[in-house]
């Protein structure tokens, strides 16, 4: 099966054509889905810098109720998985989720480890150090971001509560979005790909396959037929054209068998006429 | 092409030396395919030796001590992982270039050793980037690609050539 012409030319090319298209997807798609998730955490801290800003008046005139009212009703909006309001010794005040608030996070989980990994918190981060993906307890797949609340003039020298000057970050913002939406459009895209490389490989094999099978399989068959046939005595059938170079192959061996049979013609006339002045004596 | 070559200087036949004796023909050509079944062998060795090492790299090398910032600094900032996916495309691509034009020479040599290491170390820079997670199936499918179409030149090449010195040794042997 591997020795035949067709096997040895279309392994190779099916192979490395695949192959690399295969290598090229996944590499394209870990592209695209890099992107995409950049987008995402670009629109979450979006949504989180939304948040601080329209929590900050509350904030400012220790407005609670008000601030207990934006976070669940921001935390009820479709998508939004949780929305809590931690202070800088990690207890959580505000939570769309009443039943985790007065609670204490861990630094050493995901979304805090990040400014808290060194014996000083960072103050600072990228938005792609400051998200993190997991799976909740309601089993849906999460993409959340931390974003940290600044101090500023106006709450270090507020009248109502009052933060030292030296105090950078007041607390922090926690907002989980589901990332339904990204997973579904990641796995079409994922099944777009699959598609194309099977386009691949059934164009690259079954054009490769065709092409043979038309320029040199079904003609190298032809000439076999033919030296089958005149090999067996009859020098009825045309040698096979079309192909240059079996065309070339079928003239020379029809000229070969040609010569061959004139010259058995020749010898056989030969031994006639030798055979017969015996007869004649005899 | 490569047989051949080994063949005239093995056994230059000059006038001095005559026409070799069937016994010294027999055992060259035991020799040769002993050096053809040897090239597969390499073959499978090699590809297991990347199976392995993908093994580890898709554990994301766990075993390994993490790297230290002292390491770090010595070494220097990494490459972006979309650099080396660019390197990655353009040596799969050179790769699988030279083994079709190797099949084109009809060399039996297996010549894969190299391309253990290039992988390699494509798996040590995404894991020195942070990523080879995300980045393990692509040097895993190029591995695969390269060694493979590799292992079938060499197999396809030297079991054509074991076929036709098998047929020469009967001949020897009448």
């Amino acid at each position: 099966m591997f020795n035949s012409f067709a096997s040895k030319a279309i392994i190779p090319v099916a192979l490395s054509l695949t192959g690399f298209v295969i290598v090229c997807s996944l590499i394209l798609y870990s592209s695209i889905r890099e992107g995409f998730l950049r987008d995402a955490v670009r629109q979450e801290t979006s949504l989180a810098d939304t948040v601080v800003s329209s929590t900050r008046y509350t904030m400012m005139t220790d407005d609670r109720e008000s601030l207990y009212h934006i976070i669940d009703s921001v935390g009820a909006q479709k998508g939004i998985e949780h929305l809590r309001i931690f202070n800088k010794e990690g207890v959580i005040m505000f939570s769309s989720d009443p039943g985790e608030l007065n609670k204490v996070v861990d630094k050493t989980t995901a979304g805090c480890i990040e400014c808290h990994s060194g014996p000083e918190p960072a103050e600072r981060l990228g938005s792609m150090q400051l998200a993190r993906r997991f799976v909740n307890g309601k089993n849906n797949n999460v993409l959340a971001i931390t974003a940290p609340i600044y101090n500023d003039a106006h709450c270090s020298a507020g009248d109502c509560h009052f933060h030292p000057d030296h105090q950078k970050v007041l607390g922090t913002l926690d907002i989980g979005l589901s990332t339904a939406s990204l997973d579904s459009s990641l796995l079409a895209l994922r099944l777009k790909m699959v598609v194309f490389c099977v386009m691949v490989l059934i164009l690259s094999v079954g054009g490769i396959s065709a092409l043979l099978r038309r320029n040199l399989l079904a003609p190298i068959n032809n000439l076999i037929d033919y030296v089958r046939n005149v090999s067996g005595g009859s020098m009825d059938n045309d040698f096979p054209k079309g192909i240059s170079e079996i065309e070339t192959l079928g003239q020379i061996y029809h000229e070969m068998a040609k010569e061959k049979h004139h010259a058995e013609t020749e010898l056989i006339k030969i031994r006639k006429a030798d055979s017969l002045p015996k007869r004649k004596g005899g | 092409m490569f047989l051949r070559r080994k063949q005239r200087q093995s056994h230059p036949l000059t006038p001095d030396e005559g026409i070799p004796s069937p016994e010294s023909r027999r055992q060259e050509i035991q020799g040769r395919i002993h050096y053809l079944t040897k090239q597969i062998r390499y073959s499978k060795w090699w590809m297991a030796l990347f199976f392995l090492f993908s093994l580890c790299a898709a554990v994301d090398f766990r075993f390994f001590p993490p790297i230290s910032e002292k390491t770090r600094q010595f070494l220097g900032a990494s490459p972006s992982p979309t650099l080396i996916s660019i390197a990655l495309i353009v040596y799969a691509f050179s790769a699988l270039i030279l083994i079709l034009g190797h099949m084109n020479t009809g060399s039996v040599r297996f010549r894969g050793w190299s391309h253990i290491g290039y992988l390699s170390a494509f798996y040590l820079f995404y894991y020195y980037t942070g990523v080879l997670r995300e980045n393990f199936w692509p040097v895993f499918i190029a591995g695969l690609t390269i060694l493979g179409l590799e292992s079938y030149r060499v197999w396809s090449a030297c079991s054509e050539a074991i076929r036709m010195e098998k047929e020469i040794l009967a001949s020897v042997k009448k």
